[in-house]
């Protein structure tokens, strides 16, 4: 399979993952030189690289090999631009409408950005949000420089995948001291089952400038396997503030395979939060960068798991420099036979004195068949640090259920308020209150699922 | 007369874990508006009574019955027996992380009416009835229990007593922990809303008689062992006082 000849039906004959079809890619696009090269080079590096098995430590828990099947896939057509929201796909068009405050926003739907609106006022200030293909024709020289600097070839299989094949794309770029208050909003949707998307992100705050980007993926159910592969590259210079919230709303059949980097510079200050709900797999490899002295990273995770679903989560709270935090607590909720899987590290670097490094994982097991391995993990080469780690893995406490049913609360409610009172302690320490609410209404959305099955 | 409100004959009752009996023949009837007081020593079985009117899961009931308006309630879900108008005020409190004052009771009260709760109706409600309890009103907005001190988590089982109107409301130790100001507000609260609503029968659980001294019963039973082991009228509570619970222990101990 690595060599990703076409070894299965039609389907696989048009569209499967080849290096002719990277060339061919790359032609259409007229893409220059540079970027033609760098994506036969992650094809060479993702062909060469062993379908990763449960003997790799970061794929203990996670048998990807057995769980995904690269063949199969069709790439995922181009689709034709829209005047604006009301001419997106209808399933889309929902999601985009239970958004709150916007600033700029951009949606891609398969393979094309389709739609991209940025407030006249923001423009003018030099902020830019739009595709990464349309920022390769307008601003050459800002893509060269950053794109593939903190996702490369060595970040694994799937990265080097998504480097080969990404289309569309979204490009953020906030110039030096530029405050954005409102939220920038990319949507990425597959309409057909079936097929591959490569989604990529690149974004980049100059000193001193603000943002936040809520970036949702999601589609409607699909009865074949259907693959998402995403990479995002985050940049924040010195004393920049970016918020980066990641919304996976993949309907069922969906895989999805994540590599994010995100760098913090001197000062800088760089929260996220990934919310993880949708697909059959899903897969965050999620690496901060904390680069220079005073950085502060909050790393925050929430993700409800029901039916078969699989979610596996892998963090690392990188410290290079000294004088610098970081903050990770992912919480999970697991029912029917859900599993997930969360193996994260703090690494500290010798050099890397006077770091202060947390990080919790905590799991609740709303049924028996659900299962959740927790790894933390610590790596220390300074001497003058604080670290700690914590995980738990539990079930609901009867007697809070019993509190909530003594007074007249239904079972299935009773359950559902401690769920979402258990997320709260992550989804408080998000500073965007509109952004805050539309999540816990997700959440409160997937656990009405369960209420109802 | 009608029927009792609550009407217990020769209740039986273990942990359901490892089969322990701690009710064992448990006779009680007590009358719409009235106040009963059941006092007895650590471990005769009071807490785990009031449990089992409200359902508790940990406890199985192995014999006997408990008639709530003519009719058998042991069938009956802890939030089915809620909605019927059965309170039971906790001993300890539970917390619930992340849920707050307000989002709990309005979660509680439409569940109670069975619709929703209008928005600006509930928070005069819920204001006012902070307001008699002398709650700050902040409270509202915090984590249910969470970080609360004893006494506001008792005010707490107060305010939920308030707003949920429940025909019959036992108390399980409610005066444990409480100093003397804390005890007055508490009493103070459950004699306001036993004014208002005369109807309201109560179980007073306690194991020492200064709480009777702010809320006065109409019958104060004594257990021991798991039984009613004497019932007689509010100065059998002062004869405890006196005279503690062993000559009763030692007359149950005769049968």
């Amino acid at each position: 399979m690595a060599d990703g000849t076409a070894t299965v039906g039609p389907v696989a004959a048009v569209g499967a993952l080849t290096r002719d079809q990277v060339e061919i890619l790359t032609a259409r696009k007229g893409e220059p030189e540079w970027l033609r090269a760098g994506r036969l080079k992650a094809w060479d590096a993702f062909a060469a690289a062993p379908m990763p098995t449960t003997r790799d430590e970061d794929w203990r828990y996670t048998d990807i090999g057995r769980m995904l099947k690269l063949e199969g896939f069709a790439l995922a057509d181009e689709a034709a631009s829209v005047a604006d929201a009301d001419g997106l796909p209808a399933g889309l068009r929902a999601v985009v409408d239970e958004s709150g405050e916007t600033s700029a926003r951009v949606a891609q739907v398969d393979a094309s950005v389709v739609l991209r609106e940025v407030p006249a006022e923001l423009a003018a200030q030099g902020l830019i949000v739009s595709s990464l293909e349309t920022a390769l024709r307008e601003h050459p020289a800002l893509v060269e420089r950053w794109l593939g600097t903190a996702v490369t070839d060595e970040d694994g299989k799937f990265a080097a995948l998504n480097s080969a094949y990404w289309t569309g794309g979204l490009f953020v770029y906030v110039p030096r001291g530029v405050k954005v208050e409102v939220p920038v909003r990319s949507y990425r949707w597959i309409t057909a089952a079936g097929t591959a998307v490569f989604g990529r992100t690149l974004v980049v705050a100059e000193a001193g400038a603000e943002v936040a980007i809520v970036d949702e993926v999601a589609s409607d159910d699909f009865d074949r396997p259907t693959l998402s592969t995403s990479a995002a590259e985050l940049f924040a210079d010195e004393g920049a503030k970016v918020t980066y919230v990641s919304v996976q709303r993949w309907g069922l059949g969906v895989a999805h395979l994540s590599t994010d980097r995100l760098v913090a510079g001197r000062d800088a200050k760089i929260t996220t939060l990934y919310t993880t709900l949708g697909g059959d797999l899903s897969r965050a490899d999620v690496k901060c960068r904390l680069r220079a002295p005073g950085s502060h990273v909050d790393m925050l995770g929430v993700y409800v798991a029901q039916g078969q679903q699989h979610f596996d989560h892998e963090t690392l709270q990188d410290h290079v420099a000294p004088h610098a935090s970081s903050n990770l607590l992912f919480k999970g909720a697991l029912d029917d036979r859900s599993r997930s899987v969360f193996r994260g590290l703090i690494r500290v670097h010798p050099k890397a004195q006077r770091t202060d490094a947390y990080q919790t994982n905590r799991n609740l097991i709303l049924a028996a068949g659900a299962r959740a391995d927790s790894l933390p993990n610590l790596e220390i080469q300074a001497d003058d640090v604080r670290c700690s780690h914590a995980a738990t893995v539990g079930q609901l406490d009867e007697e809070e259920i019993f509190y909530l049913l003594s007074r007249c609360i239904p079972k299935a409610e009773a359950v559902r308020l401690v769920v979402f009172g258990f997320f709260a302690e992550v989804l408080d320490q998000l500073p965007h209150e509109g952004v805050r609410r539309e999540l816990l209404r997700a959440v409160e959305r997937k656990l009405a699922r369960r209420a109802q099955a | 007369m009608a029927q009792p409100l609550l009407k217990i004959t020769n209740l039986h009752a273990e942990i359901a874990e490892d089969g322990t009996e701690i009710l064992r023949g448990v006779d009680l009837e007590l009358n719409e508006g009235q106040i009963h007081a059941i006092m007895g020593p650590n471990g005769s079985g009071k807490s785990t009574l009031s449990k089992v009117i409200a359902g508790h899961p940990a406890y199985e009931v192995t014999d006997g019955d408990i008639l709530y308006r003519g009719e058998s309630i042991l069938g009956l879900q802890p939030d089915e027996r809620a909605r019927a108008g059965v309170f039971l005020a906790f001993q300890y409190p539970v917390e619930i992380p992340g849920v707050s004052v307000a989002n709990f009771m309005r979660t509680a009260l439409n569940a109670k009416r069975g619709e929703e709760v209008d928005i600006f109706d509930f928070q005069d409600e819920l204001e006012a009835r902070m307001g008699m309890l002398e709650m700050d009103p902040a409270f509202a907005a915090r984590s249910v229990n969470d970080g609360f001190s004893g006494g506001e988590k008792k005010r707490n089982e107060i305010l939920q007593l308030a707003m949920l109107e429940p025909l019959l409301a036992v108390m399980d130790e409610t005066d444990s922990g409480l100093d003397i100001d804390a005890l007055r507000i508490v009493t103070g609260g459950i004699n306001r809303i036993k004014s208002e609503r005369p109807e309201m029968a109560v179980l007073l659980i306690t194991h020492y008689q200064r709480m009777l001294n702010y809320i006065t019963p109409d019958v104060v039973h004594v257990m021991v062992e798991g039984r009613i082991a004497r019932s007689g009228g509010a100065e059998l509570a002062l004869e405890l006082e006196e005279r503690g619970y062993d000559w009763l222990r030692e007359e149950a101990g005769a049968v």
